[in-house]
């Protein structure tokens, strides 16, 4: 168990353009619990707040991809 | 531990928030939050490193700036480091099998000083409620909003 941990640790990983996109979920999801952790009084409420959070950083963030991706390609 | 001197108390969550993110919260007696903390902050900063390997990862000597970022996270970046350190050279017929050339290795940087950057976020959050004491911490309502408004 501690050894398969460490291989997965030491090696890198080769990943697709789509997975990369797709990366970029869990990492916000973090940034959103963290920080409605910090932000809402009572815990019970985390989990709504962070998933309208998410959403939020999501969409906003695939939007300035996608427009910076357009732009791109017309500037070429 | 909840009961400690006010002055010692705000240091010490302070520092123990660095060293390991959301042990400043387990300090004061905020438990929930603090297992989230350490939880999320843990499990990115980690995933983080087996996305880049660690060895590509955590390098001071190659991202200055981002290794600023990543020691925030406290003992995770030091445990990666000293980590780094052990791990010799990569082989030179494969040093793709140690240090990631592509987009990985960079993607693996920006989730862990993410994690430093959320851990200041974190510790700012524990200081003011060690501050303000175990009471007014469990009421302690988002900043900027007034308790009891009605908006």
């Amino acid at each position: 168990m501690t050894e398969t941990l460490a291989q997965i640790m030491i090696h890198p990983l080769s990943l697709s353009r789509w997975q990369q996109m797709l990366l970029l979920l869990p990492l916000c999801l973090t940034i959103s619990v963290v920080y409605k952790t910090t932000k809402c009084a009572d815990l019970r409420e985390v989990p709504l707040a962070a998933l309208v959070s998410w959403v939020t950083i999501v969409v906003g963030m695939y939007a300035v991809g996608a427009a910076l991706l357009l732009l791109s390609e017309w500037a070429m | 531990m909840a009961a400690t001197e006010p002055e010692l108390r705000v240091p010490i969550a302070g520092l123990l928030g660095w060293l390991l993110p959301g042990a400043g919260h387990l300090f004061i007696g905020d438990r929930a939050r603090g297992i989230i903390f350490i939880t999320a902050i843990a499990v990115t900063f980690w995933g983080g490193v087996a996305i880049g390997g660690v060895k590509g990862t955590v390098d001071p000597g190659k991202r200055k700036l981002w290794f600023l970022g990543q020691i925030c996270a406290g003992s995770h970046a030091l445990a990666a480091l000293a980590w780094s350190n052990h791990i010799p050279g990569p082989p030179q017929d494969d040093p793709s099998s140690l240090i990631a050339y592509n987009r990985a290795e960079e993607i693996s940087v920006v989730y862990t000083a993410i994690c430093g950057m959320l851990n200041i976020l974190v510790i700012f959050d524990v200081l003011v409620r060690a501050e303000k004491g175990p009471a007014v911490t469990a009421q302690r309502g988002p900043p900027g909003k007034a308790r009891g408004a009605s908006t």
